[in-house]
């Protein structure tokens, strides 16, 4: 248990990491405060590149990692403190 | 209305609009409740229902998070690291010459900016996350709460937990950032003020409940009727704008005409929208943390300008804080308008093309009069701004509501706001196909 426990942890560390870094990288779509509250034209400019769209996938997967990561850290931390 | 609702479920496109929309929005929810590592959740349930209905320090802050923020779940920042970061990058544009360049440039330094504002988020994720983890390990999350489990949120204490919590916070941050991006590229609506809508109106139902349970039936049917009547109200004011009416020169350029049209500059009256209600607030959440900072030891008196802080400035039910409250709201109400719209750009941008108002002179005195104007409209823009921010302190007075009192303060003008704004963008979404929209 210990192990693995260790062995999560670095896992969620490594993908918390490069989950911000890839978010990061990802082309920014928000318009700013003055779109956020009424007023201001918001410009549908869609099109997103092959580039974009792998980062999206990879993305994705890693958030996957990152949030199953989470949860089983969670479980057992539950369970060792809680029997 | 009906045919226009069962018409957008028969459009393919608006419906996988709308289905991406509601599962990044059920994604947000589920992402609220699942708690970050190495915290003890058990404790943190039994404090929060100990400390269920007083109001702490961070209510403002927990309701933009949706109540995720006391959770201590993995998205406890929610998307307010991003609001502060484009309200600190909207304000930098007055001081720092460069990004003022980059706003005027057109899309391609907007997106500069917005690439900013994305780093920024990501500094202040960093930031409020080690601050939050902090103040839930010294126990003082929940104020001066008596329940011992409140002592005891996170269970290793540890350096690396310490900080393996603030990375994943805040890259919860950060994915919270994304999928309002998400949903404004793919989805209906701006995703942020979506996202915010979702945590507020997650709120509503449990404080509506609460008022129901503590106060009574009548006083719960009460608060709804008065709450139908605010929406009502608000709806009305955040609509009504002052249109100055522009006359464009007919233009002849090769074979083609330009211009030769009327149109018109629509002022509204709340210009500023929620931003001076959020700024007054931050701004008068000051003095109680510089209180609490200043805390005697145990069984010496406080210094005296603390217990007047303590006095005055720190419930929210103080005439004296009221006032203050409402001229902050009035004053930042015309500081953010003359941030945002400026009549002697808009003036110029008239002159170069053509435009003037009718019976003024271009130039110069445009300027004047659109500036004659916006002043005049915005008084009864800021006093209905510090009223309707008034009302869920109003509340706690009379009926004993909690300051998260759903019908009142910037809670019901984000998600008036936000409402109006997501229905207007799915009317032009339904228009692109038939001519009749969900608005008439």
């Amino acid at each position: 248990m210990q192990i693995l426990q260790v062995i999560l942890q670095v896992v969620l560390a490594i993908t918390s990491l490069l989950l911000t870094l890839l978010i990061l990288l990802h082309k920014g779509r928000g318009g700013g405060l003055s779109d956020m509250f009424g007023g201001g034209v918001t410009s549908n400019l869609g099109a997103s590149g092959v580039a974009e769209r792998n980062l999206n996938r990879i993305t994705v997967i890693l958030g996957l990692v990152w949030v199953a990561s989470i949860i089983v850290l969670g479980l057992i931390t539950k369970f060792d403190t809680g029997l | 209305m009906f045919k226009a609702v069962a018409r957008i479920f028969r459009t393919p496109d608006l419906r996988r609009k709308i289905g991406f929309t509601l599962g990044i929005v059920a994604l947000f929810r589920l992402g609220s409740f699942i708690p970050a590592p190495f915290v003890d959740f058990g404790n943190v349930q039994t404090c929060l229902a100990a400390n269920q209905g007083t109001s702490g320090l961070y209510e403002l802050v927990n309701l933009f998070s949706g109540g995720a923020l006391l959770q201590l779940s993995i998205f406890a920042l929610g998307i307010m690291p991003y609001i502060t970061a484009s309200i600190i990058v909207q304000l930098l544009r007055v001081v720092i010459p460069h990004f003022e360049t980059l706003y005027k440039e057109g899309a391609s330094g907007q997106s500069r900016l917005t690439q900013y504002t994305r780093y920024l988020t990501i500094a202040l994720g960093v930031l409020q996350s080690t601050t939050l983890i902090t103040v839930a390990r010294s126990g003082a999350l929940f104020g001066t709460s008596t329940v011992a489990e409140c002592g005891q949120l996170i269970t290793n204490d540890a350096w690396y937990a310490i900080l393996l919590m603030v990375i994943t916070m805040t890259a919860g941050t950060g994915v919270i950032m994304w999928m309002g991006e998400l949903v404004t590229e793919r989805g209906v609506g701006n995703g942020m003020s979506l996202l915010i809508f979702t945590s507020i109106a997650s709120t509503f139902p449990s404080s509506l409940w609460l008022i129901a349970q503590t106060q009574g039936f009548e006083t719960f049917l009460a608060v709804l009727a008065v709450g139908v009547a605010v929406v009502f109200g608000v709806v009305f004011v955040e609509l009504s704008q002052r249109r100055i009416p522009v006359q464009y020169a007919k233009r002849v350029v090769g074979r083609r005409t330009y211009g030769g049209n009327n149109t018109y500059i629509p002022i509204k009256v709340n210009m500023a929208g929620v931003v001076p209600v959020i700024f007054a607030s931050s701004l008068l959440y000051l003095p109680a943390l510089i209180a609490q900072f200043n805390q005697p030891a145990a069984g010496q008196a406080p210094a005296g300008w603390v217990t007047w802080i303590n006095n005055y400035l720190v419930r929210g039910d103080h005439p004296l804080y009221m006032l203050m409250y409402f001229l902050l709201i009035v004053g930042f109400t015309y500081f953010y308008v003359a941030i945002t719209f400026n009549p002697e750009e808009v003036a110029d941008n008239m002159k170069k093309f053509g435009g003037f108002i009718p019976g003024i002179r271009a130039g110069r005195p445009t300027a004047e009069y659109l500036d004659y104007v916006l002043t005049r409209i915005t008084l009864p823009g800021s006093i209905y701004l510090g009223v309707i921010a008034l009302l869920p302190l109003i509340a706690l007075v009379a009926v004993g509501a909690n300051q998260n009192f759903p019908f009142g303060g910037a809670s019901i003008l984000i998600i008036v706001g936000v409402g109006l704004e997501t229905v207007k963008q799915i009317d032009s979404q339904l228009q692109q196909r038939h001519y009749e929209g969900l608005l008439r």
